[in-house]
């Protein structure tokens, strides 16, 4: 076996510990060599030195060469076996990048067990939340009562500002255009039926899923993070009964309330810009409004609001309980919880949309 | 002793996984009625991941986990649940529920359970909280408690129903040794007065010493020694005698090269 031996300077810091790794780079190891770092005048070193030796070490390793080292003595001696573990292990093998099959599979196995806990919530929040307490097995009215408070009642004023806007900023871009052909009293025809059949209910669950989704992901994923869930099993309480289904009934109850309320906002909001900048009066653009919509119209939006309740309860929910890793993913989980929420409010919409106009026409 | 009907519990081939990753393989034991039973080993050598099957929060892979006969490794979970209501379970970071005071964490099972009025209730909260140092803490929230209180908390809740069986998650870690010391006579004493059998996870010598009538020692997912406290400290296993020597060995070094 051939050594090519290295000296070490008197003093192994971070400036001469690069100089000895690129001299053991200049060495250009070849397999079974062995490189041999020699102690014998080396009085000194501290711990940026020692991880130079460290990086050695690696070097030598990945080459196929034997690593050793001699002539230590005193402090060098002692320093250089408190961080022998390190000169010894081996780099953590690195997983092997993996090709796109194994990759797609990887994907397709994850999406698959996700599917499934999600369906097995869901199950669970059906039973708990309607069967269940038919059979007498009972339903927490007191966390449903501080859910509904908190949900509906509490997102009220924010729910009325955001459609408020949005009809005031609907009235205002259609009045452009509408005004030049003198139909301006036509936008309360539009800005109604927008607002019964699509904006109220979008926008509110938009508004909700940022408050209420979120809120839900993390307060499970932290529960998760910190105990609370296992501690919840751990006394025999169900957690989807516990948790899970007072969430799921305020919010039905909550939402198309909401929903009524971001209908009647919107309207106000069209009706000010009708009234201020179009000059219509008042009772004028109220009779208009009151012609433009059927119930049947307002009752779309209203179907929506529901479908939209029962997306973010459970989304939040199982975002909530599959944390995983510490504060971090208490972060994850419910930025994930508001990403899929707001994805799966535009694609229940565009279902409900074929679904009014096409199938039922 | 030996007698089956005795076994409060029974872990026999339990074998886990955490993902792919084997957590514990094998591991088999039974725990006698009225012991203090005492699991051990390193950071990371699977002790709350047993506790965790032991109390049904987790399913194990294989094996059996067997409460007064009845195997719960693999039950429905209603079942389970009646048989989680006679456990007392204490977390490692006291597990409190955020949203609620202490003294209504504790009151929790025994509203749900505890087939109580009112007064009872409330005398038995002041009860359970005065019994672990927090007499006067029932009215705090648990971001309020500092961790050590958390903990001590999280056993009054655990006791709130006397139950049978009481595990508990590092008892004595991150406490001061007064306090550790005190909590280590309260288990004696819950253990010799109530005849509560005690599971607890620790790796504290000093409370070993004092609590311990039997020792399960895991290292890397394996039982490697299982035996009364004299046993363990006299024992040559190599591990157990590291333990109890308190001796820091090239481990570090095996470990380091067994990870590549």
């Amino acid at each position: 076996m051939t050594t090519k031996r290295i000296e070490c300077p008197p003093v192994l810091d971070q400036e001469t510990g690069r100089g000895l790794l690129d001299e053991a780079k200049r060495q250009l190891l070849a397999e079974g060599e062995e490189l041999l770092i020699d102690f014998a005048k080396t009085q000194h070193m501290d711990a940026r030195g020692g991880a130079w030796l460290v990086a050695m070490a690696d070097h030598a390793r990945a080459k196929h060469a034997a690593f050793r080292w001699e002539g230590q003595a005193g402090k060098v001696a002692d320093f250089v076996s408190l961080i022998e573990p390190g000169l010894r292990a081996e780099l953590q093998n690195r997983r092997a990048p993996e090709g796109f099959l194994e990759r797609a599979g990887g994907t397709g196995i994850k999406v698959f067990a996700e599917a499934r806990e999600m369906l097995g919530l869901v199950v669970d929040a059906v039973y708990w939340t309607i069967i269940g307490p038919i059979e007498g097995r009972g339903f927490r009215w007191g966390l449903w009562a501080d859910e509904l408070y908190e949900m509906g009642v509490r997102a009220v004023r924010i729910n009325f500002l955001m459609n408020f806007l949005l009809g005031l900023t609907i009235a205002m871009m259609s009045a452009a255009q509408l005004r030049t052909f003198g139909l301006g009293i036509y936008v309360a025809n539009l800005v109604m039926i927008g607002f019964a059949r699509e904006m109220a209910a979008v926008m509110t669950a938009v508004v909700v899923s940022a408050r209420t989704g979120a809120a839900i992901a993390a307060e499970l994923a932290t529960m998760t993070v910190q105990e609370e869930i296992d501690a919840l099993r751990g006394m025999g309480l169900n957690v989807t009964q516990f948790l899970v289904a007072p969430k799921l009934l305020a919010l039905l109850i909550a939402m198309p309330c909401l929903t009524a309320i971001g209908m009647l906002s919107g309207i106000a909001g069209g009706m000010v810009w009708g009234t201020i900048a179009l000059e219509i009066r008042a009772d004028a653009w109220l009779n208009q409004t009151l012609g433009a919509a059927t119930i049947d119209d307002i009752s779309q939006g209203m179907f929506k609001s529901l479908a939209f309740a029962v997306v973010i309860v459970l989304i939040g929910c199982h975002n909530g309980l599959r944390v995983t890793g510490g504060s971090r993913g208490v972060g994850l989980m419910t930025t994930r919880a508001v990403v899929m929420d707001i994805f799966a409010i535009i694609v229940i919409d565009m279902l409900f949309a074929v679904l009014f106009y096409y199938v039922l026409e | 002793m030996d007698t089956a009907a005795e076994h409060i519990i029974e872990v026999s081939n339990l074998v886990t996984h955490y993902g792919e990753t084997p957590v514990l393989s094998d591991v088999s034991f039974a725990v006698a009625r009225g012991e203090v039973f005492v699991i051990i080993g390193g950071s990371g050598c699977g002790k709350t991941t047993l506790l965790k099957h032991m109390t049904g929060l987790l399913e194990p892979t294989s094996g059996s986990v067997k409460h007064c006969g009845t195997d719960i490794a693999h039950m429905d979970e209603d079942e389970l649940a009646k048989v989680q209501r006679t456990l007392g379970i204490a977390f490692q970071s006291g597990g409190l529920f955020n949203s609620m005071s202490v003294g209504e964490n504790v009151a929790l099972p025994l509203r749900e359970y505890g087939n109580a009025d009112e007064d009872l209730i409330q005398a038995i909260v002041r009860l359970k909280l005065s019994l672990v140092g927090l007499g006067a803490a029932g009215d705090l929230m648990p971001g309020e408690l500092s961790g050590g209180m958390r903990k001590r908390a999280g056993l009054a809740r655990a006791i709130a129903l006397d139950p049978p069986v009481i595990y508990f998650d590092e008892p004595s870690a991150g406490l001061d040794p007064i306090m550790a010391a005190g909590l280590d006579d309260l288990i004696v004493n819950l253990n010799r007065l109530l005849g509560i059998t005690f599971i607890i996870v620790t790796h504290e010598l000093d409370s070993i010493r004092t609590i311990a009538h039997r020792i399960l020692m895991l290292d890397q997912g394996r039982a490697v020694f299982l035996g009364t406290l004299d046993e363990a400290e006299r024992s040559t296993v190599p591990r157990v005698k590291q333990f109890f020597d308190r001796r820091a060995d090239e481990y570090m070094a095996q470990r380091g090269a067994k990870a590549g």
